[in-house]
């Protein structure tokens, strides 16, 4: 690998998509709009059926447990009554379901609320309509001191914001799916323009042309995820002036882990599109047939990797090809690192960084395979 | 003296066609030859094989000695593909700039100098899709021309040039011819055989006559090129 070579590639590709004016804006404005979006339909959502499990403790008076039901009841919420472990089994299975731990003594004490998790977006609808009752409820029922509401979930970290485990999924979707296409595209630019036949016959290696390819993609790469990110985390609000009303820029989801290793994943992830889109240029004749491809690679991604259907509830009959879903890996470690607060120590983000290096390096090898050329 | 250029028994097939037909040559260094011949008689062919573009089905092509394909070898070969091979979204500048890096060279003299050889120097900032045909033609040269290579293979160089150009254009290759540059050009223009030192007739990947353009003419007895080809050509068709 000659550096000064290989800085030369780098720089044509960056220098080609910075002309490339209406890509470079698709690259940052469609992944804020569409989030944007999507955080305020899913945080101005309807209320969804919610079934309570009412759980009494032992000492938990009577009177104050039948006045809650009612509370409930009154409030449109179907209540049974189970005791604990027989609830936890029943949310287990049934996520619209809301567990009710009540604490013996309501005054000072902390009523649990216990969700499913797989579907954290619903859920923070659901909770907060439980919320809603059990507040009037217990200060009713306790008087001033009134109980501490605690959230805890089946699976994952429990959240009450619905963005929440949609954040990670958009953010790496968006950058597997740009740097593909604008990839794949200036590929078989360079394929049937006759430019590849022509760098071929320098002295520029194809693991030069690999490499130089990822790099110049990764730098809009990590722009991206960084203007994306900061929209979707930030919060900066703009004071009141005159008659502007006070506003915020930004989404504000909240991030339990370091948003420098959501970049490492997105890197990562981002490599691996540079070789997907170079290895699929191959197959492809007109740009129109890049972007047939991707109904056929991108949109099972996007369907198995979790973005918007959990894993966990997809039909056995498609799990196992969730294993070879590039996005699943990065969407997985996102969700672990915005919503689990995983530092690098976590063997679970350790597990999918690695596959998701093995697939940048083994996709790198198979693209530079489809540059042909018969001397390496 | 060594040849620069030496084809061993070099074949290539394409499925059932034969693009390239045996062919044994050499050709001596600082010498300009021309391949004449039809649409799809083996020219682009012949020039892949030579820069090491494709492998041969059987026999061997060597470049400065080195059997080819060989990538090091690139750096002494220049090579100026039939279609144009730039990148549109760039300056000329930025699309020598780039050649050149390829090949390992930084230096922005020999940039400029490469494109004010192809009268281009006041372009150097324009982005190359908004050239005209004839001035990518120009750039595209250009770009085989940066590395001041020892060996230069031009696929139909001048087409789409116009004429004034074009006989700058022989004027140069001429020079560099002189200074001991080796050069392949591949044209079906007739008129512009005469400018080489030697012609290569090619018909169906086979070369039907070598020699100097006076030499193929008086061999053919006739007066222009064009009908010494059709000569040669029908002599070729007797014998197969
Ligand atoms: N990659 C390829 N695959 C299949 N056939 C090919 C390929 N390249 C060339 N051929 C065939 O080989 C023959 C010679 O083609 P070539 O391009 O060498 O001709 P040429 O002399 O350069 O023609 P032109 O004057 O039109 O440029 C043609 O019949 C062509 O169809
Ligand atoms: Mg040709």
């Amino acid at each position: 690998m000659n550096l000064r070579r290989l800085r030369a590639i780098v720089r044509r590709v960056v220098a080609e998509v910075r002309r490339d004016r209406p890509s470079l804006a698709l690259l940052f404005i469609a992944p804020i709009v569409v989030t944007g979006l999507l955080t305020f339909i899913l945080r101005e959502a309807e209320t969804p059926d919610v079934t309570a499990v009412l759980v009494a403790s032992a000492d938990t008076p009577g009177p104050v447990v039948a006045a809650i039901e009612g509370a409930l009841e009154r409030g449109g919420i179907k209540t049974v009554q189970f005791d604990e472990a027989t609830a936890r089994v029943n949310v287990a299975h049934n996520p619209g379901w809301v567990a009710i731990l009540l604490p013996p003594n309501l005054a000072g004490g902390t009523i649990t609320l216990v969700t499913n998790g797989l579907n954290p977006s619903a859920e923070g609808a659901q909770i907060g309509a439980v919320q809603r009752v059990l507040v009037g409820a217990a200060v009713a029922a306790a008087g001033a001191r009134a109980p501490t509401i605690a959230h805890e979930t089946v699976y994952g970290t429990p959240s009450t914001d619905p963005m929440v485990p949609f954040a990670p999924a958009i953010v790496a979707f968006f950058l597997y799916f740009f740097v593909y296409l604008l990839t794949g595209i200036s590929f078989l630019r360079e394929r049937t323009g006759g430019t590849l036949e022509r760098l071929m016959a320098t002295p520029v290696t194809r693991s030069e042309v690999v490499t130089g390819y990822a790099i110049g993609f990764a730098l809009f790469a990590t722009i991206q995820v960084a203007v994306v990110l900061t929209w979707a985390l930030g919060a900066i609000h703009v004071p009141a002036l005159g008659p502007i009303p006070e506003f915020a820029i930004g989404l504000g989801i909240p991030v339990a882990g370091s948003p420098l290793i959501a970049f490492l994943v997105v890197v990562l992830l981002g490599l691996g599109a540079v070789s997907l889109g170079i290895f699929l240029s191959t197959f492809a004749r007109t740009e129109l047939q890049v972007i047939q491809f991707i109904p056929v690679v991108l949109v099972p991604q996007f369907l198995l990797s979790g973005v918007l259907f959990p894993v966990e509830t997809l039909p056995a009959v498609v799990r196992p090809l969730v294993a070879v879903m590039p996005l699943g890996y990065a969407v997985d470690a996102l969700r672990q690192v915005f919503i689990g607060g995983a530092d690098l120590a976590s063997g679970a983000l350790q597990g999918d960084l690695f596959v998701l290096a093995l697939v940048a390096v083994l996709f790198a090898w198979v693209a530079s395979l489809t540059i042909r050329r018969e001397v390496v | 003296m060594d040849a620069a250029i030496r084809a061993v028994a070099l074949v290539k097939h394409f499925g059932v066609v034969a693009a390239v037909d045996g062919l044994t040559f050499d050709l001596a260094p600082g010498r300009i030859y021309g391949l004449l011949g039809p649409n799809g008689s083996g020219k682009t062919t012949l020039i892949r094989l030579l820069t090491g573009m494709t492998r041969p089905t059987s026999g061997q092509a060597e470049v400065l000695g080195v059997a080819m394909p060989n990538r090091p070898n690139l750096a002494r070969i220049g090579y100026m593909t039939q279609a144009d091979g730039i990148y549109p979204a760039l300056t000329a500048g930025e699309n020598v700039q780039f050649f050149a890096a390829a090949y390992g060279i930084e230096d922005m003299a020999r940039v400029r100098e490469a494109l004010a050889l192809v009268d281009l120097a006041d372009r150097e900032k324009t982005i190359a899709a908004t050239l005209s045909g004839g001035q990518r033609r120009r750039l595209s040269l250009a770009c085989a021309l940066v590395h001041q290579p020892e060996v230069l293979f031009l696929d139909e160089p001048t087409v789409g040039v116009d004429p004034l150009l074009r006989v700058q254009f022989w004027a140069h290759f001429r020079k560099l011819a002189d200074a001991g540059t080796t050069i392949v050009v591949s044209s079906h223009v007739m008129d512009e055989a005469d400018r080489c030192d030697e012609l290569l007739f090619m018909r169906a990947g086979k070369v039907i006559a070598r020699g100097s353009g006076a030499t193929l003419r008086e061999q053919a007895g006739t007066k222009d090129l064009e009908a010494a080809f059709l000569h040669f050509a029908g002599v070729g068709a007797v014998a197969a």
